[in-house]
């Protein structure tokens, strides 16, 4: 018996369902003794937005340096897009960071270059000799609403439009990957708002979004997938969960 | 390559921009840079001075003058000539009669003074005078000219044994203090110009963490502080060797009327000059790039 062609599944490919982050048994050890990351196992599919979440000291921090390999991990192995970060030789390097967007809390920015050039220097970093780059930086200052400061200094703005101008440098050269660390620890609770709002939207696009935070009513607000992560170890993975388990209080 | 001159554009401009921003870092650089530069060339040339005065000094000193007795027949003088002239260790020898010898030492007023009032007679001898190949052969001969029968016996030759061997000494010790100045001066200007850089680099380390964050090279990172420290070189190379230089034209104008007068010496100066430059060059390229290293590590 044959079936007929229009019962047949569509052709999905296989890459579709390989996970654009993974770790699996991950610890991670300073060398002052300290265990960080214990055991993680965990997988990011493209297109996900997740919340990381924990106190501080948790190991957020250390699993978003682990995926840039700004760290190595002690034992384990984590892929990134295909790639096994773990074993990556150091030359290998700068091309699996252009996989990534990434912002921090205290933004990072050139206090002496405008906001254009800022935004611009990813690009002459990476893809020295790039055409249309102002096009391209006007572009992604216009995705995170800032087309009109092209020329203002760090200093001439706000704190929520600094993490804008980080947010833009970060998108310019179209990353796969977002990964923001704390990017609203400094910012008023409607500033934060903003820049969720600016992440969702990115994710929106396709862009796999990763936010270790600590911003309970941003997390709670959004309902997106929550990792929470307790003395270095991953305690819960919801896909539309809370800052905190159900019931669970706070002081 | 349009990647590469959008590169090298980069990094040219950046190395420009960050040493007029960093300006007083910068300079501090240059300035110690210069500095040592400066020592190293000043030691060369003075070194280079004192050997040239002692190596003409030991040239003079390599001749011994073998007074005749009067009472020497043309025939011996002669053979004993060649058979000096035969002699391995001697170079030259040249033979000087009286009337040569007075003729020579009338140069002295004095002298000439004094051979007036003897009215013709010339008491000064004829000699032999013969160059040496080696200082040290100088005794030996010596020896050997006083064993000789037609050799003046009240004054046989004339040569000081004294100075040569404190000449011979004196350049030992200049050069082995020479190199151990060089020496200590360049470790010193490593270490001087690797934290002077690292402190330039120290204040623009968040520059590199977000080039290396977005995926920067360690080439690309390090060649703008690598063209900032051969600017920086090339700067203390241009005002030290000024100095020098100039310094060197003083000195040789000033020793000119002296008993010891140092020429100048044009291919050795602008050798050192090229050596001052390519040595400020490798020493700001170098410190640049042991100063940046520790920041790469990201």
């Amino acid at each position: 018996m044959s079936v007929a062609v229009a019962e047949r599944p569509a052709v999905v490919p296989l890459t579709a369902f390989r996970p654009v982050i993974s770790f699996h048994g991950v610890n991670k050890v300073y060398p002052n003794g300290t265990t960080a990351l214990r055991e993680v196992d965990l997988a990011i599919n493209q297109g996900d937005f997740c919340f990381l979440v924990g106190a501080s000291g948790a190991g957020k921090s250390t699993l978003v340096r682990l995926l840039i390999r700004e760290e190595l991990a002690s034992t384990g192995r984590i892929f990134v897009d295909g790639q096994e970060v773990t074993r990556m030789p150091r030359r290998k390097l700068p091309q699996l960071r252009r996989k990534f967007g990434i912002v921090f809390q205290d933004y990072k920015l050139l206090p002496r270059s405008t906001v254009a050039q800022n935004v611009a220097f990813a690009l002459q970093v990476t893809r020295p000799g790039q055409r249309h780059l102002r096009e391209k930086v006007e572009e992604s200052l216009w995705i995170v609403g800032l087309e009109d400061k092209l020329d203002k200094f760090p200093d001439e703005l706000s704190g929520g439009e600094q993490q804008r101008v980080a947010i833009a440098r970060a998108l310019v050269h179209r990353p796969r990957i977002f990964l923001a660390d704390e990017p609203t620890g400094n910012l008023d609770p409607d500033t934060s708002w903003g820049i969720v709002q600016l992440l969702l939207q990115i994710n929106h696009r396709g862009t796999t979004v990763l936010m270790a935070t600590h911003n309970r009513e941003v997390v709670d607000l959004v309902r997106r997938r929550v990792i929470a992560i307790e003395d270095g170890r991953i305690i819960r993975d919801e896909a539309q969960g809370s800052y905190l388990r159900e019931g669970e209080a706070t002081i | 390559m349009r990647r590469v001159i959008a590169s090298l554009w980069f990094a040219t401009h950046n190395a420009g921009q960050n040493f007029r921003r960093n300006l007083g870092v910068s300079l501090a650089g240059v300035f110690t840079m210069g500095l040592i530069l400066f020592l190293v060339g000043g030691a060369l040339l003075f070194t280079h001075s004192v050997d040239t005065v002692l190596e003409h000094q030991q040239v003079n000193a390599s001749k011994i003058k073998i007074y005749l007795s009067d009472s020497a027949s043309l025939a011996a003088i002669t053979n004993f000539e060649g058979r000096l002239k035969r002699d391995a260790r001697v170079t030259s020898v040249v033979f000087e009669n009286k009337d040569a010898a007075a003729k020579e030492a009338s140069a002295d007023p004095n002298i000439a003074n004094a051979l007036k009032a003897l009215q013709g007679d010339n008491p000064l001898p004829a000699s032999l005078n013969l160059g040496v190949k080696r200082l040290t052969d100088l005794a030996a001969i010596n020896e050997m000219a006083k064993k000789t029968p037609i050799v003046d016996k009240a004054t046989s030759t004339d040569y000081n044994p004294d100075v040569i061997g404190k000449l011979r000494t004196l350049i030992n010790i200049i050069e082995v203090v020479g190199g151990v100045i060089a020496l200590i001066l360049l470790i010193v200007s490593v270490v001087i110009i690797m934290n002077t850089i690292r402190t330039a680099v120290y204040a623009r380390r968040t520059e590199i963490e977000i080039m290396k964050l977005v995926g920067a090279t360690d080439w690309f990172v390090r060649w703008p502080f690598i063209l900032e420290g051969v600017l920086g070189g090339l700067l203390a190379a241009v005002f030290s060797g000024a100095i020098v230089a100039g310094g060197y034209e003083l000195f040789v104008s000033y020793t000119h009327s002296s008993l010891f007068g140092v020429p100048f010496d044009t291919p050795y100066t602008l050798t050192l000059l090229l050596i001052l430059g390519g040595g400020g060059v490798v020493v700001g390229a170098f410190g640049s790039y042991l100063g940046v290293r520790r920041f790469l590590t990201v």
